[in-house]
């Protein structure tokens, strides 16, 4: 998968060849799955599991702002959930007020999400670390106050879009091209793979290197000459864009939106799925949205409480933190490559041991032992 | 605009609520100084006593083996999370260590979900005897329980101060706020210290969570957020480090709140209170006592 490890400088190989044959398989692999995805899977999955894996492309979005801002700035923010409200909620008033095709909407959405977000979070980046998380998870609670009042646009008139009164609400229209599941969910896949481009062409160029700097070390990074308050607002504008596209593309998959779904304990399993799948690969936002949407209805197919998850999120947190800071999308390929060495030495074992005496269990034994 | 005896009920739950938010505030704050952990599972904790000191009394155990038990759970889980992952994560800085203890949050928010499941039928309550009796001042009844709240919240920051400043262990703790590593130097054993404070934390959350459930509500989402979002506030207005700034902030976030109540305009939006003064204060904060007092990576 795209590993761009803020450790490593991102742009090292510009002055080599194009490319090593390593990203050139990491590449083909990352195609072969992407047409998997959009032409393999529509056909052969179910409704139930269509609707799931659009809400898993959706999620992938949130979780590579967030993991972009975890991963590669270093601001822990708890709020990106309210984040993902505004959009939603921006998007669901536009489609309902305008009739913009929906990929301007989704424009505009991740535009005024932007603002809103860099503007709540422009004093927050006063501060450091523990402060900017803290701040950003009373951000949280308080637009899943605001949200719980205002509630979300379904038809209605005025500044909220909102009438109580109405028993069958219209529902929040889609493009003309996506109309269906299946198609929405390509469309939603394709906007998913747009956004990750966009997030991966910052980290190639300067914002990606100031980013990266900033991580090391704030002092040292200000001494280099980079401005960082204006890259940290930088990746917070960029989370919040994709977040407020993601969002309005939410609005669209959902057709009704409820305030009840965006309980203000999401906001802490989207921190903990962005950890658990890793926050300083791309592919670990892939992996987080589908720890995020993907697992829940797994289980609600299969009657297990989602509780269990929220459990498992939790201790995946703290044994992310204290063990395998990389994430699933670290630690893998890590288990993987050890689980290789260890069957391939095993394959390689029987013919070192042929030639021992005729008696095979001492010699299978030792081989075992050894 | 309501008249002002519209008001006057709201003064005296608003200072019951803003004293538990004053002595969960000088958890957070003591444990902070101490260890350099944000517990943010302060709430999850005491929810969890609380629904245990619920399914105590239904099962027709008398009232105070529930409280009792229930602080002695919160005490009990606080300290063992901080005797598993505090050596665990100690080189990680405070940001890291914190947003481990989220772990802890969800791991407790999923197991009471899954225990005590939020179905239909009669919503889980806890009482206390001094519900009933008290006291009134002109037309203004005022509960014992609301008392023992915001006398809680006065003992315990009137106490904790002067444990910090006069008793051995208290000292111990201040030091390692200034510098761990030198106060190990010295002789202090860090580890009893910090289990000290995870301790105290805990059986504060204890407290914080069973008085909780009776003053608002037995709920986990309520004990879990709004009580760890305020007390946060009061904890952050105070800079995570003065105990009786926490204290006066906590009692201001309580009384706002609950004042918001008659003012039927804003009254939805009361849920706002900690954040909107945490903000306000953080913004008005002179830059350099933010950035120089927070302990972070270095």
């Amino acid at each position: 998968m795209i590993d761009t490890a803020g450790t490593k400088a991102p742009v090292a190989g510009r002055r080599g060849p194009l490319m090593d044959r390593r990203s050139l398989t990491r590449l083909t692999v990352i195609v072969v799955l992407l047409l998997l995805a959009l032409f393999a899977l529509p056909p052969i999955m179910s409704a139930y599991y269509t609707v799931t894996m659009t809400q898993v492309a959706i999620y992938s979005i949130v979780t590579l702002g967030l993991g972009l801002l975890v991963g590669r700035v270093g601001l822990y923010s708890l709020g990106q959930l309210a984040v993902l409200t505004i959009g939603a909620w921006v998007g669901a008033r536009l489609l309902f007020a305008t009739g913009q095709p929906f990929i301007l909407v989704m424009i505009e959405a991740g535009l005024v999400t932007m603002i809103i977000g860099s503007l709540i979070t422009l004093p927050a980046l006063r501060l450091r670390g523990l402060y900017l998380a803290l701040i950003t998870l009373m951000l949280a609670g308080g637009v899943t106050v605001i949200e719980a009042t205002l509630n979300f646009p379904n038809g209605g008139g005025g500044f909220s879009g909102y009438d109580g009164s109405q028993l069958h609400t219209p529902q929040i229209r889609r493009p003309s091209f996506a109309g269906t599941d299946p198609a929405f969910y390509r469309f939603a896949v394709i906007v998913a793979i747009v956004m990750f481009l966009l997030v991966f062409a910052h980290l190639l160029a300067r914002p990606g290197r100031a980013w990266a700097a900033i991580r090391q070390s704030e002092p040292s990074a200000l001494a280099a000459g980079i401005n960082t308050t204006f890259y940290k607002l930088w990746a917070m504008a960029l989370a919040a864009f994709v977040t407020g596209v993601a969002g309005a593309l939410l609005a669209g998959a959902d057709r009704q939106l409820f305030s009840i779904d965006f309980p203000i304990q999401n906001s802490i399993e989207l921190l903990a799925v962005v950890l658990m799948g890793g926050a300083f690969a791309l592919s670990g936002a892939v992996i987080a949205g589908f720890l995020q949407a993907f697992l829940p209805a797994l289980l609600q197919d299969w009657g297990v409480p989602n509780d269990w998850l929220i459990i498992l999120f939790g201790v995946g947190v703290m044994q992310v933190l204290t063990t395998a800071p990389g994430g699933i999308a670290d630690q893998f390929p890590k288990d993987m490559k050890r689980l290789y060495r260890f069957i391939s030495r095993l394959w390689r074992r029987p013919p070192a041991a042929a030639p021992a005496p005729a008696d095979t269990a001492t010699a299978g034994k030792r081989g075992g032992a050894a | 605009m309501p008249s002002w005896a519209e008001f006057q009920p709201y003064i005296v739950t608003g200072l019951a609520l803003g004293g538990l938010y004053a002595l969960s505030g000088v958890g957070l704050v003591v444990l902070y100084r101490a260890t350099g952990v944000l517990n943010l599972a302060f709430g999850a904790v005491g929810a969890m006593g609380a629904f245990i000191a619920y399914s105590i009394i239904q099962a027709g155990g008398p009232g105070w083996v529930g409280w009792i038990t229930c602080i002695l759970f919160c005490g009990v889980v606080t300290l063992g999370y901080g005797m598993l992952f505090g050596p665990a994560l100690a080189g990680r800085g405070p940001l890291v260590q914190s947003i481990a203890t989220l772990g802890l949050a969800l791991v407790l928010f999923g197991a009471i979900d899954l225990a005590w499941p939020t179905s239909g039928g009669q919503s889980p309550s806890i009482s206390f005897p001094t519900d009933n009796g008290g006291f009134s001042i002109g037309q203004l009844q005022v509960s014992w329980t609301q008392v023992i709240a915001l006398g809680l919240g006065v003992v315990i920051t009137v106490g904790t101060g002067a444990f910090l400043r006069y008793s051995k262990l208290g000292t111990a703790m201040r030091a390692m706020a200034n510098d761990r590593e030198i106060t190990a130097t010295l002789g202090v054993p860090v580890r009893r210290v910090e289990a000290a404070a995870w301790l105290g934390c805990g059986l504060l959350s204890g407290i914080a969570g069973i008085m909780l459930a009776d003053l608002s509500a037995l709920d986990d989402t309520t004990l879990v957020f709004t009580v760890v979002i305020s007390s946060l506030a009061a904890a952050l207005i105070g800079r995570l480090r003065s105990i009786s700034v926490t204290f006066v902030a906590a009692l201001v976030i309580g009384l706002v709140h609950d004042l918001l109540t008659p003012i039927t305009q804003i009254s939805n939006y009361q849920d706002m209170t900690p954040f909107v003064l945490a903000t306000i204060a953080l913004l008005v904060m002179p830059r350099g006592q933010v950035m120089a007092r927070t302990r972070e990576e270095g």
